[in-house]
């Protein structure tokens, strides 16, 4: 029972934030949970306000109007409270000059008051996380992007956080570098933390996140997991089916039905669009059979992530 | 590990020493065991920002830069001097040289130094990473501090050995030299506090270049006044620093140093602190702490004017408490601008940590942020001063000042009171009602009582000089709202010639009528009750301080030993 509770407590929790700069609403009441241990992934094309909101509860920015929580802590009462159970990644690297990767991972272990065997043990465990170990004595202003990427990655896990941002992090990563970050953020939501990523790609958070959220122009579309997502949207599909006989008489009957458009007969099938979902779809063939027709093959185009995408958003940029 | 044990350049010390220790290694064993725990515990910043300027190339070079300067101060110096070093005292010569030599790194590089590398943790935005970390604000302006120090140290000991040098010269004392020193240290830090707060202040990028030039100009005009400061020290030696009054003003000076040191850090903690947190109240700490000291150098100072002039009577009580009147007015006229632009919406957090028991809420309040408690405290402690001066000249009685009558003083007294609360009471309406319709900033609400008397002020003058009967009339009423003028020409001609008469009668009047006229916003801010802290966080205070079970006698303790 505790464990339950425990597993639902929201780590992360957006109560109707707003946050507008000017007349641009780039946050516009935005609401959404997410639970410990879950790989939330935050996905929305550009200006969609993803680093906005990210910012805000890292305690970055504020809002206009509504709150942010980490672990039931306000980002904007508590921030002290919020910071120390929170490592943020911004789609930026900030760089020190004559510096290098220990130096830089133990200049933050300090900042976030770690001390001695502590500090020593969160910037190996750090270096190897992240496979930097290789990399301890170089300048960081040599590094390459994925490096900086890597050891980005690093500073923000410096203090063990138990809530991850992580803004963009696959951006600019060569394919190889996009598994191995995959790894690593699932061996984080192994280890019971909060991950909440952001990316305009869904098929690249679609394998490691428990669920998404899709916004646009400030606005949450959708939040669920991918799957709930693409069968919710899924309301129009490509139906293709083939009778013994009678072609005509099922292009008929097809023809009278309101959810039906676009019946044609393509090399010896039938081809039509159909507004509704899985469920409708397996309604539709019953009805077919029940009236009469022989049907051996039926097929449903289902729409790939990139479709569940577009169809989702509007391509709306403000 | 080995990695970091490696470029852990200042915890290095690791590792068991084989065979039996010798003496002197057990001996150094505390010593390096309490090193390594300082630099662990020292302020991230500090740590991080020695390891960059020790690899850095700038730092390598201006610090060859100065030494190579010393050698050539020497040889130039004694070059010119010629044979008569082995007899003159040549010390004053060479000091002055090397003075030069130190001014420029301290007054200079040390400060701008100091206000780059805040400007450029912004540039690099490593500033947002930094502030996410669990660093206060104050820590990151406190190790941006002890960064320059540290440099300052390092400049100092490449000259010192000179410095030594001209000692050995002789026609310096080492009073002199440590003078001037410290001098020269409390300057350097004084400016890169200073630099610290205009870095932590110049947030926007394109105002960067035009801060940079202006702080490099001010700095500059600092080092030259520095030198010439300190080459009259050297020049006029010693001897007057045996003089009880050297000291009495460097105690005033050092006052007034710390505290406005102590003022500036919590100015430039807060401009970078997060916006939800309290960043008024411990300014205005400070502030009252000055007001203390103010208080308590005056009454020194009259004191000692006293006793040391108690024959004749006259003595200049009168002009002191004129210089102190201004000097007053316009701290609390600046200050009180600034409180008054304050942003009159407590946040949350700061609701939670007002003061909550009858005696901290009637004592207390004025500390809470607000432009109205703001506008109350700037006032009051106005009004505490003016009372002070006020009791002052009673007790004393008439002839206290040698130019200016008594009658002018009070009149002073009571007029500058009524300028300053009269001004800043209108100011904050104007700022409330602009509040209604737009954004006004502290910096917004601060130019807009700037502008207010500035307009009360020119607008009289450029209707009298305009006017072809008034033009040459001098100082006339039509001057009221002129504060400079009319203080001016209190001060310098007397009562009589400002119509002082009137003047007490309807400034005062018009400022007690501002005064009330704000007191119903102030009220409503003074209003403001403590809010509990939510649930969360009292959950997690409970957790973190689990309370320590205490014996409650000692022989507990005896009891459980047993
Ligand atoms: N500091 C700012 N001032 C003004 N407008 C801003 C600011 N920051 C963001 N915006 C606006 O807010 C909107 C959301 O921006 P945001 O950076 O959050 O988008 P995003 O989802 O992160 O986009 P991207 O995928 O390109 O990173 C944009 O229209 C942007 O122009
Ligand atoms: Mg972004």
């Amino acid at each position: 029972m505790v464990a339950v509770h425990q597993q639902r407590r929201p780590l992360i929790e957006l109560r109707h934030l707003h946050r507008y700069f000017g007349p641009t609403k780039a946050v516009y009441d935005m609401s959404f949970e997410v639970y410990a241990g879950e790989v939330f992934g935050y996905i929305g094309p550009n200006g969609a306000g993803k680093t906005t909101s990210m910012r805000i509860l890292a305690t970055l920015d504020e809002p206009t109007y509504g709150d942010a929580l980490v672990d039931g802590f306000s980002v904007v009462d508590d921030p002290d409270r919020v910071r120390r159970r929170l490592g943020f990644m911004p789609d930026y690297f900030g760089t020190y000059q004559n510096m290098n990767v220990v130096e830089y991972l133990d200049f933050f272990a300090r900042a976030y008051g770690l001390h001695s065997m502590q500090r020593r043990s969160a910037i190996d465990y750090a270096m190897e996380f992240t496979l930097l170990d290789q990399l301890a004595d170089k300048p960081i202003n040599g590094l390459s992007k994925g490096m900086k990427q890597r050891l980005s990655l690093g500073r923000t896990m410096i203090h063990d956080p138990a809530v991850l941002i992580l803004d963009e992090p696959a951006a600019g990563l060569d394919p190889r570098a996009r598994i191995e970050l995959r790894e690593m953020i699932g061996r984080l939501a192994e280890n019971g933390k909060t991950v909440l990523i952001s990316s305009h790609i869904l098929t690249e958070l679609a394998e490691m996140c428990h669920r998404v959220g899709i916004i646009e122009r400030g606005h949450l579309l959708a939040v669920g997991t991918v799957e709930e997502i693409s069968s919710r949207t899924q309301t129009r599909s490509e139906v293709r089916l083939r009778v013994l006989r009678d072609v005509e008489g099922l292009m008929n009957y097809l023809r009278q039905r309101d959810d039906v458009r676009d019946v044609a007969v393509r090399q010896g099938h039938v081809t039509m669009t159909h507004d509704g979902g899985p469920e409708e779809q397996a309604a539709l063939l019953r009805q077919i059979v029940d009236s009469g027709f022989e049907v051996v093959e039926f097929a449903s185009k289902a729409k790939s992530l990139e479709d569940v995408f577009m169809t989702v958003t509007a391509g709306l940029v403000q | 590990m080995s990695t970091v044990v490696q470029a852990e350049i200042l915890d290095a010390g690791e590792g068991p020493i084989e065979g039996e220790p010798s003496r002197w290694a057990r001996a150094w064993r505390p010593v390096e065991d309490w090193l390594i725990a300082l630099v662990d515990r020292a302020n991230p910043i500090l740590v991080k920002e020695t390891r960059q300027a020790l690899k850095s190339r700038q730092f390598v070079i201006t610090f060859l830069v100065v030494l190579v300067a010393c050698w050539i101060v020497s040889f130039i110096g004694i070059a010119w001097i010629g044979p008569e070093i082995y007899w003159a005292a040549a010390g004053p010569t060479l000091l002055k040289g090397y003075y030069v030599v130190l001014a420029i790194p301290l007054a200079l590089i040390v400060p701008f130094s100091a206000f780059r590398s805040l400007a450029a943790e912004q540039e690099e935005q490593t500033y947002e990473l930094l502030s996410i970390t669990t660093l206060s604000s104050r820590k990151i302006i406190t190790g941006k501090l002890a960064s320059a120090a540290v440099q300052m140290v390092v400049y100092l000991c490449a000259v010192s050995p000179c410095i030594a040098f001209t000692f050995l010269l002789r026609g310096v004392d080492a009073m002199t030299i440590s003078v001037v020193l410290a001098g020269m240290v409390l300057g350097s830090m004084g400016l890169s506090m200073i630099s610290l707060l205009i870095g932590a202040m110049a947030r926007l990028r394109g105002t960067q270049v035009v801060t940079s030039v202006i702080l490099i100009l001010g700095l500059a005009l600092a080092c030259v006044g520095g030198i010439a400061l300190g080459w009259m020290i050297i020049q006029s030696g010693s001897g007057f620093m045996r003089e009880e009054e050297f000291w009495i003003v460097i105690s005033v000076m050092l006052t007034f140093y710390i505290t406005f040191f102590g003022l500036f850090h919590s100015a430039a903690a807060a401009q970078i602190a997060f916006v939800s947190e309290n960043r008024s109240t411990p300014l205005r700490r400070w502030m009252m702490v000055q007001q203390a000291c103010f208080c308590g150098w005056m009454a020194a100072g009259i004191y000692y004017e006293l006793s040391s002039t108690s024959g004749n009577g006259a003595n200049n009580i009168g002009e002191a408490l004129v210089a102190a009147t201004v000097f007053a007015t316009g701290y609390w006229a600046v200050m009180g601008a600034l409180l008054t632009g304050e942003w009159p919406l407590l946040s949350r957090r700061v609701q939670r940590s007002l003061p909550q028991s009858t005696l901290g809420r009637t004592t207390l309040s004025l500390f809470n942020p607000g432009p109205g408690t703001g506008y109350l405290f700037a006032a009051s402690n106005l009004t505490m001063l003016i009372a002070v001066g006020l009791i002052l000249l009673v007790f004393r009685g008439p002839a206290t000042g040698r130019f200016v009558t008594t009658e002018s003083i009070a009149c002073l007294l009571v007029l500058s009171w009524s300028y300053v609360v009269g001004y800043l009471g209108v100011g904050r309406l104007i700022t409330v009602l602009l509040r209604r319709w737009i954004f006004v900033p502290l910096t917004a609400a601060f130019l807009v009582q700037i502008l207010l008397v500035m307009v009360g002020s020119f607008t009289p003058l450029v209707i009298q000089m305009t006017s072809r009967q008034l033009r040459n009339q001098g100082y006339s009423l039509l001057q009221i709202s002129n504060p400079f003028w009319t203080l001016y020409e209190l001060v310098n001609r007397g009562s009589s010639s400002v119509q002082a008469e009137v003047l007490v009668w309807i400034v005062p009047a018009a400022a007690v009528a501002v005064l009330l006229l704000n007191m119903r916003s102030v009220a409503t801010e003074l209003m403001h009750h403590r809010v509990a802290p939510p649930v969360r966080v009292l959950e997690e205070e409970a957790a973190l301080h689990v309370p320590v079970v205490k014996p409650s006698n000692p022989w507990e303790i005896e009891e459980d030993d047993h």
